[in-house]
């Protein structure tokens, strides 16, 4: 096959993902927005009722929300990773993995922002974080870790967008050629008119350089000024230096297997099998081994320093942490997070697909424990005896958790069908 | 001396002597002798394990620049042996530590100098089984991981062990995987050096040239003082936000007066606000003068600041401070050489 | 304007590219279009490296220094003592700095891409010449080759 021809077959491929939606297509669509006006019609009767419906009360008042919040952050960075750290290190493998992985980060990044106003019960006060000149006189307390929040994931939602948006405007120029209609209007406009000249490509390829080299330190401190919501308070088990490493290296670990459970579906209803190979899910399978090890690793130094030393309330936090009320979910936890993800080892499992997506679900179920069990047991049982409580998750929690499942996939799938899935042009360069 | 290393002998000959006169300095009963031998070993295993480790590291990412300056990495491996003679000598040091009184079940001298020799032996065999290895073998890869698990624990031990204990009962989950880290930032601008030093003369085996090697190496530095900054920042603001008294008093120790002040400020310096800038552009990158500063800064400060953990805690000993790094940095540079030459290493 | 010279191949395309070159065609005068970004390119027509760096560069240290002067100056126009940490309290105003730093950069590479590249391309976006996946050679005026 000529090069030409593989030229255009590359653009066949990508664009046919994006034809008439099917059958099945059509129903994960609906499935998906039903679960969202569920989570948004129980969050209207929160807004009415107050965060007492959710739940929360005297001692745990953060607990599903905050996991969700810290949850969708983290699976937004292996989004980066994949995309602006690997362009960094030159590995060629992440061209086919690139644009899904930017979009996960996008539509994360967007779910995530909606669990600070949803925790806030009178959502409408949440303009109190912006800085901004008010009659009041009264600026915003840049000393505390939720303003940090606020200036952290805002900023790295912007970066994304902006890295999701520069690496499709090549794109959109391309696909443009092969659609008609409202569509080619669209991608025209969005294209900016983009002709591919050199002083484009030229000026855009140190673009991409300096928004990828922006882009990565984000991935490390993001997520540590997350984890700092929770260091900055002395509540044992929450106040340890050891977090902000910690949580990045978990939300990698989330990241990827998030890619896994993605990209291993997509890749098989829109039989992109010649450009997302099994070598490109090894060498993500790799990266959630290793970030799989530093979490493991975590683990260890945390227990065991809890009981070095002689501040009984953190040993005391641990011993609930692993022996309490909510054990179950601590075991869960740790074969999920550390025993599952050992198997990979093995390179002949690396390499079973099945296995990986099993593997997969497996470490997104253990990530999200592993935050609800850090923010819960820590609260449950902190310092004084008498106020030691519990925490049960009420319908409105989980139907506003799984309407914000919803609303991540059914902007993947709108995704899907309306931008192209791969980054053409990068893919075309290597060919 | 070129002449005596190239005996096949000579280093074990080197070694002997070294360890004989450490062994001599730090058991003779007077003050601050104990204590410059814990500055050096630990200086001395941060910058070899740390060597080995960047090998191993290199080799699991199939890196480039590897290649260069493999041979030279590798034979620090020999090192370990002595660093482990040298944890022997410090058995006595060990009665000094706080928890010496009221021992536990972690914190009982048997078990404290067992694991940590126990780790450092292993990190031997483990270094010398990636070391026969050849460079891109079958198995290559797996024993080199094999390494890098060792060398994480071995590091994390002294952290945790031999450093934080020090200030009993003052804890910092972080400061074991902090150590490992400045570990591997040491063995990358060692790297460098070796690959500036070899730049002289014309790469043997690899197709090329050491330039873009050295770039690689510069923007590895780049990208550990960054992790380094991130790292130290994240135990300095926990500790200075949550205000704990059990916590606290370890800054205050080390930032409330002259001479320490100052030292923290260097130790920032060197760590990061010089190589990062130096090595931000380009050019910098593959300039030798900018380079070699850079490594030759990062090293100094991760010496600094090994001084500034134990320097509130421990005495020192000028004299023996400096025999003890005059005799390791001897046997560095000796070490080296012979591998660099190719010859056979008997340890 | 001379017609395009289309190549469905890149070396083709380069080895015309050099060829024009060393025929003595001035750069100034030469435009290619390319599918994706050709690095050989760079080298037969040299342009000098991209001033994007420029605005990376202005971007970040605005972040910086606005990170820094905002934290400081709100907290000195409104002197509240919170949590017993110092008004000015530089640890936590590094965060805020840290995180302008890598958005203004961000926003102004951005920006400064679109200056420098002619972006949108009003033209461009009406009257789009499509040339797929093909590797063009224009000639500006009229020389025809």
């Amino acid at each position: 096959m000529g090069i030409a021809d593989r030229y255009a077959k590359v653009d066949r491929d990508v664009l046919a993902a994006m034809k008439r939606p099917g059958r099945v297509y059509l129903a994960g669509l609906a499935f998906t927005a039903t679960l969202v006006v569920i989570g948004g019609a129980l969050w209207a009767y929160q807004i009415r009722s107050g965060l007492g419906v959710a739940g929360y009360t005297h001692p745990v008042n953060w607990a599903i929300y905050i996991t969700n919040f810290v949850f969708w952050v983290g699976i937004a960075h292996s989004g980066t990773l994949i995309s602006a750290v690997l362009y960094l290190f030159r590995a060629r493998y992440r061209t086919s993995f690139n644009r899904a992985a930017e979009a996960m980060t996008v539509f994360a990044l967007m779910v995530a922002g909606l669990f600070p106003l949803i925790h806030l019960g009178r959502s409408w006060v949440f303009y109190y974080l912006i800085p901004y000149p008010t009659q009041r006189q009264l600026w915003v307390n840049f000393r505390s870790p939720l303003v940090w929040d606020v200036f952290a994931v805002g900023t790295y939602f912007t970066v994304s967008l902006v890295f999701f948006y520069v690496g499709m405007i090549p794109d959109f120029a391309a696909a443009k050629q092969h659609v008609a209609g409202i569509r080619k209007r669209i991608y025209t406009v969005l294209s900016l008119g983009w002709q591919g000249t050199q002083k484009e490509w030229r000026h855009y390829g140190m673009l991409y350089l300096f928004l990828a080299a922006f882009a990565t330190p984000l991935v490390a401190s993001v997520h540590s000024v997350v984890s700092w919501d929770f260091a900055m308070s002395i509540v044992p088990g929450w106040h340890t230096t050891i977090f902000a490493p910690y949580f990045v290296a978990g939300a990698i670990l989330s990241g990827t297997a998030m890619v896994i459970t993605l990209v291993v579906p997509l890749r098989k209803a829109m039989n992109l099998h010649e450009y997302i190979t099994d070598d490109h899910f090894e060498s993500i399978a790799k990266i959630l081994l290793f970030t799989s090890l530093i979490v493991t690793y975590a683990y260890i130094v945390e227990f065991g320093l809890a009981s070095y030393g002689e501040n009984v309330f953190e040993k005391e936090a641990f011993r609930y942490r692993a022996l309490g009320e909510f054990r179950y979910l601590t075991w869960v936890m740790l074969f999920c997070n550390s025993l599952v993800p050992l198997t990979l080892f093995a390179k002949r499992l690396r390499r079973n697909i099945t296995f990986l997506l099993v593997v997969s679900l497996l470490v997104n179920v253990g990530m999200w424990l592993e935050r609800f069990v850090i923010i819960v047991t820590s609260l449950a049982h902190d310092f004084d005896p008498y106020v030691w409580g519990t925490y049960r998750p009420t319908y409105v929690e989980v139907g506003i958790s799984l309407g914000s499942f919803g609303l991540f996939f059914m902007l993947y799938l709108l995704f899907v069908k309306n931008l192209p899935v791969l980054s053409i042009s990068e893919i075309k360069e290597h060919l | 001396m070129m002449a005596f290393l190239e005996k096949k002998w000579s280093l074990a000959v080197l070694i002997a002597a070294a360890a004989a006169l450490m062994a001599l300095v730090s058991l003779t009963p007077a003050p601050g002798r104990g204590g410059s031998l814990l500055l050096a070993f630990l200086f001395f295993i941060t910058v070899v394990e740390g060597c080995i480790a960047a090998a191993a590291a290199g080799a699991t990412v199939n890196a480039r620049w590897v290649g260069s300056v493999r041979k030279e990495l590798l034979s620090v491996t020999p090192l370990l042996l002595v660093a482990s003679f040298l944890l022997l000598l410090l058995i006595p040091f060990v009665d000094t530590y706080p928890w010496a009184g009221k021992q536990g079940i972690w914190l009982r001298k048997d078990f404290f100098i067992g694991r940590n020799l126990a780790f450092l032996l292993l990190a031997y065999v483990t270094a010398r089984r990636f070391a026969a290895a050849p460079a891109d073998g079958e198995g290559t890869k797996s024993r080199a991981a094999w390494y890098l698990l060792v060398f994480v624990v071995s590091q994390s031990l002294a952290a945790f062990d031999l450093v934080m204990s020090l200030e009993y009962p003052w804890i910092s989950a972080l400061l074991g995987g902090y150590f490992f880290i400045e570990a591997i930032y040491a063995g990358f601008a060692v790297s460098a050096l070796l690959c500036l030093r070899r730049s002289g003369t014309p790469p043997a085996d690899h197709a090329h040239g050491s330039r873009s090697d050295l770039s690689d190496l510069s923007i590895l530095m780049f990208g550990f003082s960054l992790m380094w900054a991130g790292l130290f920042f994240a135990q300095f603001l926990t500790i200075w936000y949550g205000n704990l008294p059990e916590e606290v008093g370890f800054l205050a120790k080390r930032l409330s007066a002259s001479p320490l002040r100052e030292l923290c400020v260097a130790v920032l310096f060197l760590l990061f606000f010089l190589p990062f800038p130096a090595l931000l552009s380009t050019r910098a990158k593959s300039n030798p003068y900018v380079v070699s500063a850079a490594a030759l800064s990062i090293l100094s400060g991760i010496l600094v600041e090994r001084f500034v953990f134990l320097a509130p805690v421990v005495r020192f000993s000028a004299v023996a401070l400096a025999i003890d790094f005059a005799c390791l940095l001897l046997l560095f540079v000796a070490v080296v050489y012979k591998g660099s030459r190719g010859a056979s290493l008997d340890a | 304007m001379a017609g395009p010279m289309i190549f469905e191949e890149k070396e083709k395309f380069l080895e015309r590219l050099r060829g024009l070159v060393r025929e003595g065609v001035p750069g100034e005068k030469i435009r290619v279009i390319t599918p994706f970004g050709v690095p050989e390119v760079e080298e037969i027509l040299p342009r000098g490296r991209s001033k994007v760096r420029f605005f990376a560069l202005v971007g970040a240290a605005s972040g910086t220094v606005t990170g820094f002067a905002f934290t400081i100056l709100t907290s000195l126009s409104w002197p509240l003592i919170v949590g017993g940490k110092p008004v000015v309290s530089l640890p936590p105003f590094l965060i805020i700095a840290f995180a302008l730093t890598i958005l203004f950069g961000a926003l102004s590479t951005f920006a400064g891409f679109l200056l420098l590249s002619r972006l949108p391309n009003l033209r461009g976006i009406r009257s789009g010449e499509e040339f797929g996946n093909s590797f063009v050679i224009l000639i500006e005026d009229g020389e025809r080759r």
